[in-house]
């Protein structure tokens, strides 16, 4: 890797970049006597060899139309919009984000989209960015930035696929503010070819009555790392997290998520499911965290894991960090193979094992599917579920 | 919710006198490998001892303490005595005990008559036990309950086959310390086939200020064996810090069942960082029972090793975090056979600004197929100044496993408050009685005399919290 090229960049970008790169470069790499990486393994991984100076995303965008709706790439929204970018870029993702990967995304990110939502503004169809990762032994870094503004609504769809047969990397950041009383509804899910080394972080800033509706797909990639973070930030804000993830062959993935209480009378939810075959290794580490004043907060956290094979690795660390004394904070953690009398109940039915278990899976999987309000994106995952079952 | 008067916090700690004792043994302050020598000398120890004390002392030096574990950078090691006795030997009789020190344990409740309630019982007073007896019944059916010291002199070879196999020095930093100062402590074995209904009793007292207590326990019941043997322990109101570092191991084996119960109530000045662990061989059941109601800090998980085929594993963990007092307990169950079963339930409350945090690990390895876990945890917050956290780690190898953890945290609702207070219960008995509620399934698993104990401190630590 080598410096961020800062030439064409306003001041306030060059300072953040710098910060970034100085933040990466002081940062040691990551090694299994961290707690967060005792199960994986990226030694593949070497950054010396990956080209990071051009931009190895291409982004396809949907148009959208609506009222003062800005919906671009990164480059256009530089030139353009620079206004809305100087007051959010980097704002939720710190140019010294204390994590290697991250940091190093914050230095080099050269493509990506921006969303911006002016206020009273409902963008009915959804709005799509498909990123697609090509050439060997590259890096991609797209940087997404999404502006609902009080009372505001949208529906994103966020995309990543790609990857050649070479090791690369792809370090991803997305930066989501809902305002007060907006609305959001997020899909993000990535299907990389295998070989695709992933880091992502995504955080989101919820306002005073606003909401936030998430949907995260995991199924590609070698390795992903995922950072999902959100901030409670105003009174009466919801968050409704879900997670679906398939885990297969030597796949490793790291899903740590946050649910950040600091305004009171907030509602949090979360629900990641995740099923391992093969020699899979997931490690869910969630954290739910109430500061002191955030009175009235109903916070509710699980992890489901299914387990396949007697070679995966599954761990799960459910944490709650509570301040507050008036509160309602629950989570549930379990990791357990498909039931036996379920399986009993189908076959006695005539369903063939093969099939039972399939059908098994699949329910398994739904309560996160059902989360997704868009048609034909709940079609993809489902249809992508359905293949993997039936390998 | 209001803010809770301070000066009721935590209630009147009556155990928080000290007595001037005359002191017989005593080392300069700090740590230092001519501290282990002077101990080797006053206990005469074999060379094996001198020598696994002086390793254990150089791996403490060099052990970091574990980037999971907060607060305890400030701890000042050499502020503290690591060996400080009043007394010589340990007496078999209570009137041989020196009169002074009789008097410290008559003014704790700790008098002859409870003897009577007990199969054993022992009294260690700094770094030396100063009673040590068990009832003749028991010792005739091969029953041995000594101190770990007099453990080691009269069954050396059981000894040596134990002590330091479950928790070497190398486990963790305060393993090591313990491991290079241990002093005192019981020294327990039940043999083959022997019940031993009556519990076994130890009452660990700190007198001295700046003071590091040691104890080493280890536990063996053989075969179809049953042991109880139940802790309590306190300490004088200083402004300074005193130390406990105990460890405890205990071998469960084939068929046999422990039962091991810990009423911890330290004075808010004692760090309290303890390393308990048993082995359990196949069937053998072993359940920790683990009260933490004082200490200034308490680092304490539990844990069952389930070495052998169809083991069973229990915690039933209780923590009350009152002001100034950060309880990090939790549980450890680790798989290592297959059809091995456990349970870990803990209950927490933190109020007047206590923090208790709830720190787990379950670990299925993938040898170990049918294995069941369940974890609960419930935390009650009282006011808007404590913290409650959870900190659980699951890490599964494997396919046939069920694991569930499930954990919540609230404070005392307003619905049932309302519900009792319009039936005319005043506010402060009707929080009385929920929390009593809460910590009930696990109050219920203690022995008469140290529920009755838990239910009066607590009490007392509610008082002045009205929400």
């Amino acid at each position: 890797m080598t410096p961020p090229d800062t030439t064409t960049d306003p001041s306030w970008l060059r300072q953040q970049r710098e910060l970034a790169w100085k933040t990466y470069a002081a940062l040691p790499a990551p090694t299994r006597r961290d707690l967060d990486w005792q199960r994986f393994d990226i030694r593949k991984l070497k950054l010396d060899t990956l080209a990071g100076d051009r931009p190895a995303i291409t982004e396809r965008l949907s148009s959208v139309t609506g009222d003062g709706v800005i919906f671009c790439d990164m480059a256009t929204a530089l030139a353009k919009h620079p206004g809305i970018l100087q007051d959010y870029l980097g704002k939720l993702i710190a140019p010294d984000e204390p994590r290697k990967f991250n940091a190093l995304h914050a230095a080099l990110w050269n493509t990506g989209a921006l969303l911006y939502v002016p206020a009273g503004v409902r963008v009915t169809l959804p709005v799509e960015i498909l990123y697609t990762l090509s050439g060997t032994n590259v890096a991609g870094f797209p940087r997404t930035l999404i502006v609902i503004e009080p009372g505001a609504e949208a529906t994103v769809v966020q995309k990543f696929i790609g990857g050649d047969g070479a090791i690369s990397l792809h370090a991803a950041g997305t930066e989501v503010f809902v305002k007060d009383g907006g609305r959001l509804h997020y899909i993000s899910y990535q299907d990389f070819n295998p070989n695709v080394y992933d880091f992502t972080l995504k955080r989101a800033r919820v306002g005073r009555d606003a909401e936030i509706d998430w949907v995260i797909g995991m199924f590609g990639s070698s390795f992903q790392r995922y950072d999902i973070e959100c901030e409670m930030a105003g009174e009466g804000g919801t968050s409704f997290m879900y997670g679906v993830c398939f885990a297969e062959h030597q796949q490793q993935f790291g899903q740590f998520t946050k649910q950040h209480h600091r305004a009171g009378n907030t509602v949090s939810d979360l629900l990641f499911k995740n099923v391992l075959r093969d020699s899979a290794v997931t490690n869910y580490t969630g954290m739910i965290k109430v500061e002191k004043n955030a009175n009235g907060t109903n916070a509710y956290q699980s992890n489901r894991n299914l387990v396949l094979s007697d070679k995966v690795k599954c761990d799960t660390r459910p944490i709650l960090e509570i301040e507050s004394n008036k509160l309602r904070c629950t989570h549930g953690a379990t990791v357990g193979r498909l039931d036996e009398d379920q399986l009993f109940y189908l076959r006695a039915r005539g369903l063939p094992e093969e099939q039972a278990r399939h059908v098994l899976l699949e329910a398994f999987l739904e309560p996160v599917l059902a989360r997704i309000k868009v048609e034909p994106v709940y079609k993809e995952f489902s249809e992508l579920i359905h293949r993997k079952v039936s390998r | 919710m209001t803010t809770p008067s301070p000066e009721l916090a935590r209630g009147p700690y009556k155990e928080g006198f000290h007595d001037d004792l005359k002191t017989i043994h005593s080392v300069p302050k700090g740590l230092s490998h001519s501290v282990v020598d002077y101990m080797c000398d006053v206990k005469g120890e074999p060379a094996w001892m001198r020598e696994f004390r002086h390793r254990s002392l150089d791996i403490f030096l060099k052990t970091e303490l574990p980037a999971w574990l907060p607060g305890l950078r400030d701890l000042d090691y050499d502020a503290i005595t690591y060996y400080l006795s009043p007394v010589n030997k340990s007496s078999r009789k209570w009137e041989d005990v020196p009169e002074e020190i009789r008097r410290t344990y008559d003014k704790l409740g700790i008098a002859k008559e409870e003897q009577k309630l007990l199969g054993g019982l022992g009294a260690q007073i700094d770094s030396e036990m100063a009673y040590h007896n068990i009832q003749d019944s028991l010792s005739k059916k091969g029953v041995v309950f000594l101190s770990c010291d007099e453990g080691m002199k009269q069954y050396p070879e059981i000894f040596r086959e134990h002590f330091a196999t479950a928790i070497p020095p190398e486990d963790n930093k305060f393993a090591a310390l313990n491991s290079a100062f241990w002093s005192g402590g019981s020294f327990v074995y039940i043999p083959k086939g022997v019940k031993c209904d009556i519990p076994l009793s130890v009452y660990f007292r700190i007198n001295a200020e700046q003071f590091g207590q040691f104890e080493r326990t280890l536990i063996i019941v053989e075969d179809d064996a049953f042991c109880h043997y139940v802790e309590g322990c306190s300490a004088p109101v200083y402004t300074t810090h005193s130390l406990h570092a105990a460890v405890v191991e205990i071998f469960v084996k084939n068929r046999a069942r422990c039962r091991y119960t810990t009423i911890q109530n330290w004075s808010t000045d004692v760090y309290n960082l303890v390393t308990k662990r048993a082995m359990v061989s196949s069937k053998g059941v072993m359940e920790w029972v683990d009260g933490n109601l004082g200490s200034k800090r308490t680092v304490k998980y539990p844990s069952c090793y389930l070495i052998g085929e169809g083991a069973h594993g229990e915690v039933l963990s209780l923590a009350s975090a009152d002001k100034g007092m950060w309880q990090d307990a939790g549980a450890k169950m680790v798989f290592m056979a297959p059809n091995c079963t456990a349970r870990i339930n803990s209950k927490s409350i933190s109020g007047h600004g206590g923090r208790a945090s709830y720190r787990g690990l379950v670990q299925v390895r993938g040898e170990a197929p049918n294995c069941r876990v369940q974890v609960n945890c419930d935390a009650l917050i009282l006011d808007s100044n404590s913290r409650s956290d959870t900190y659980p780690v699951m890490e599964i190898d494997g396919e046939l496993v069920t694991v569930e953890h499930e954990a919540s945290v609230s404070s005392v609702s307003d619905e049932q408050l309302f519900y009792l207070t319009s039936r005319g219960i005043k506010k402060e008995d009707a929080i009385s009685m929920i929390v009593n509620g809460f910590i009930e399934p696990i109050v219920k698993e203690l022995p008469m005399e140290f529920a009755v104990e838990i239910n009066r401190l607590i009490n007392l630590q509610m008082e002045g919290s009205v929400g």
